[in-house]
């Protein structure tokens, strides 16, 4: 029952195509073994089903191509976003936000959910008790909304970039998985929604679009950061995956550059449809424009000498190990 | 009182766990047995045991073939590199290590792991049923996994000598 | 940078040993908790200790505690790796000093991951 070579190229190009990931030769069990289950529901042998992908319709190629990638998702992915986050986003937001006491944010590339719940995570151990925190996170694939509503994860799963403090912090053993706690899960709607479309309603304080524009061409790329200056406030940020940049694709933005990363704010009054005044900040922080009195270009921020993600709470005694 | 809190699915999660991150690399290979299970010649078996809530023991069996491309897999050999026999009981020995304390963290209350032991079959342990069987298909080879529960609730304890 | 790797089982000593060398660090090895204060005893540099928790003679719990007592040490990272995954354990192990916690089975992919939480960025995998 081995793959011949010409059904496995056609999977190896169909999966390059769409994911980029590279199946090199020698990986013909894989391909097998993750594509034997969905012959089996088609009710045929398993080149049958291979050659039939010829000329399948798109949901069915989605399919394959899902079973075939391997899950690269990790918690608060490449660190330092979410670094800036906690040390100088969430706070600059929240200062700006006393008057409205809640602060809305779009994933908008969500996936299984380790992303939103990531934030959320942040936003638990950042908020001041005043504050709430609303996260909006979507995604093109009902299947990962709903692996990502069911807020569990497998042991390799959370072994990914989740710091073992939050681990124990935020979630708990549910049988061989692990489960979101509820506080944070209640802080996250999951929804479908496609980037070419109008995007969920604003305004959002903070958009993630992490590791997605790059399967658009440049001409989409535009029309979706389009549509994100559309809802993020004017003092909001946005925050793109580690190799991606506005820079060359859309000049509504203003590089900032916090500590080891970048991230995007709405260029000066570029923005035309949140009907908000424009005013100066008053000082009983209504919910004007707020964000005029903070420094604008780059902030450098002081690196403190604790491990990356660690929490603000810890189990762990005082003292010890200066990192 | 259940005799058994690890259901079948959750013994199949976890072996595939296992064999996706340590065995195959990143995607398990890891399928359920298809059809009859044929007799195995020179078998190999791994266990541990398992003291908790309930004490039970966690099984692999197979053929020695598959258990040394299970170690070539493990450490990393060429497919005609020789396994040495210390350490085809040793990498099959962790396999049931990992995949019995993955168990063992099913368990209500904490319990403790025993050292994984080797051997061409298992001692039995008097009182205790086979609360779980689980036959797979490693790149088409038989590999099992049984869970041996002694309902009774006391300890199981084998000899939990042979040092690795 | 050099690594201990302390764990019982010799397979999966090579497995953690083998992932940690491609990425850049030295590797020295210890089948006990006690095997590996023999090490640091010895005035051995350590940077990071991988610590299995099921170990005759000392096991990782109490090796963790031990390093934690002595302050000659505090530069040493301590990362469990372990099949102990229940949610009090993980706890006991951050109590009593461990920096990181890995849960058996892991792939060479997580290991990565912690190290860069952990700030001990390794080197580049050679082409």
């Amino acid at each position: 029952m081995t793959l011949s070579a010409t059904s496995f190229q056609l999977v190896a190009d169909l999966v390059r195509r769409r994911s980029a990931i590279q199946l090199t030769p020698g990986k013909e069990y894989l391909v097998e073994s993750r594509l034997l289950p969905l012959a089996r529901d088609a009710g045929v042998d398993l080149e049958t089903y291979v050659a039939s992908l010829r000329t399948a319709r798109p949901d069915v190629l989605t399919e394959v191509v899902e079973a075939m990638t391997t899950n690269e998702t990790s918690w608060f992915r490449d660190g330092a976003p979410y670094q800036a986050m906690r040390r100088t986003e969430i706070p600059r937001l929240v200062e700006a936000r006393r008057g409205v006491g809640r602060l809305r944010v779009w994933s908008a590339a969500c996936s299984t959910g380790q992303e939103p719940y990531s934030l959320a995570m942040c936003l638990a151990e950042t908020l001041p008790p005043a504050m709430s925190a609303e996260i909006v996170a979507t995604d093109l694939s009902e299947q990962v909304l709903e692996r990502a509503r069911s807020a569990r994860y497998t042991q390799l799963e959370v072994n990914r970039g989740m710091p073992a403090q939050m681990l124990v912090q935020h979630l708990r053993r549910v049988g061989t998985e692990w489960e979101i706690a509820d506080e944070l899960r209640r802080m996250v709607t999951f929804r479908a929604h496609n980037l070419l479309d109008t995007p969920p309603p604003g305004p959002f304080d903070v958009v993630f679009l992490r590791n997605v524009l790059i399967y658009f061409d440049l001409a989409t790329k535009r029309g979706i950061l389009d549509r994100v200056l559309r809802v993020l406030r004017p003092d909001g940020v946005l925050v793109l995956g580690a190799a991606e940049t506005t820079l060359g694709v859309h000049d509504g933005w203003e590089r900032v550059t916090i500590d080891r990363t970048s991230v995007y704010r709405p260029l000066g009054a570029a923005v035309t449809t949140i009907p908000t005044p424009r005013e100066p900040l008053a000082a009983t922080g209504t919910d004007g424009p707020p964000g005029t009195t903070l420094p604008r270009g780059p902030l450098t921020v002081h690196r403190t000498g604790h491990h990356a993600g660690t929490p603000p709470t810890s189990v762990r005694p005082t003292g010890g190990a200066a990192r | 009182m259940t005799a058994t809190t690890v259901e079948l699915d959750q013994v199949h999660a976890i072996a595939q766990e296992v064999f996706a991150a340590m065995v195959d690399g990143d995607l398990g290979l890891l399928l359920p047995w298809d059809g009859a299970l044929p007799a195995l010649e020179d078998a190999i078996v791994a266990w541990v045991d398992l003291h908790g809530a309930w004490s039970g023991r966690a099984v692999l069996v197979t053929e020695r073939p598959t258990a040394e491309d299970l170690a070539r897999a493990l450490l990393d050999l060429d497919d005609d590199e020789a396994v040495s026999p210390a350490d085809l009981d040793d990498a099959f020995g962790e396999i049931a290590n990992v995949v019995g304390g993955n168990l063992k963290s099913l368990l209500p209350d904490p319990g403790t792991l025993g050292l994984p032991q080797v051997g061409a079959e298992v001692p039995p342990v008097a009182g205790a049923v086979r609360a779980q069987h689980l036959p797979l298909s490693w790149r088409g080879r038989l590999l099992v996994v049984d869970v041996w529960v002694n309902p009774g609730g006391t300890s199981t304890t084998s000899t939990t000598g042979g040092t690795r | 940078m050099r690594a201990l790797v302390i764990d019982d089982s010799r397979t999966m000593r090579r497995i953690v040993a083998g992932t940690l060398e491609r990425l850049g660090f030295e590797t020295l090895q210890a089948e006990h908790g006690q095997e590996a204060l023999d090490h640091l005893e010895s005035g051995e540099q350590v940077d990071l200790a991988c610590i299995d928790w099921n170990m005759p003679v000392m096991d990782g719990l109490t090796f963790v505690t031990k390093v934690r007592a002595n302050p000659a040490w505090r530069n040493v990272t301590l990362m469990m790796v372990t099949t102990e995954s229940e949610h009090g354990q993980i706890v006991r192990a951050l109590a009593a000093g461990a920096h990181e916690y890995l849960i058996k089975p892991f792939t060479p992919d997580a290991i990565r991951d912690k190290l860069d939480l952990l700030g001990l960025v390794p080197v580049e995998e050679p082409a």
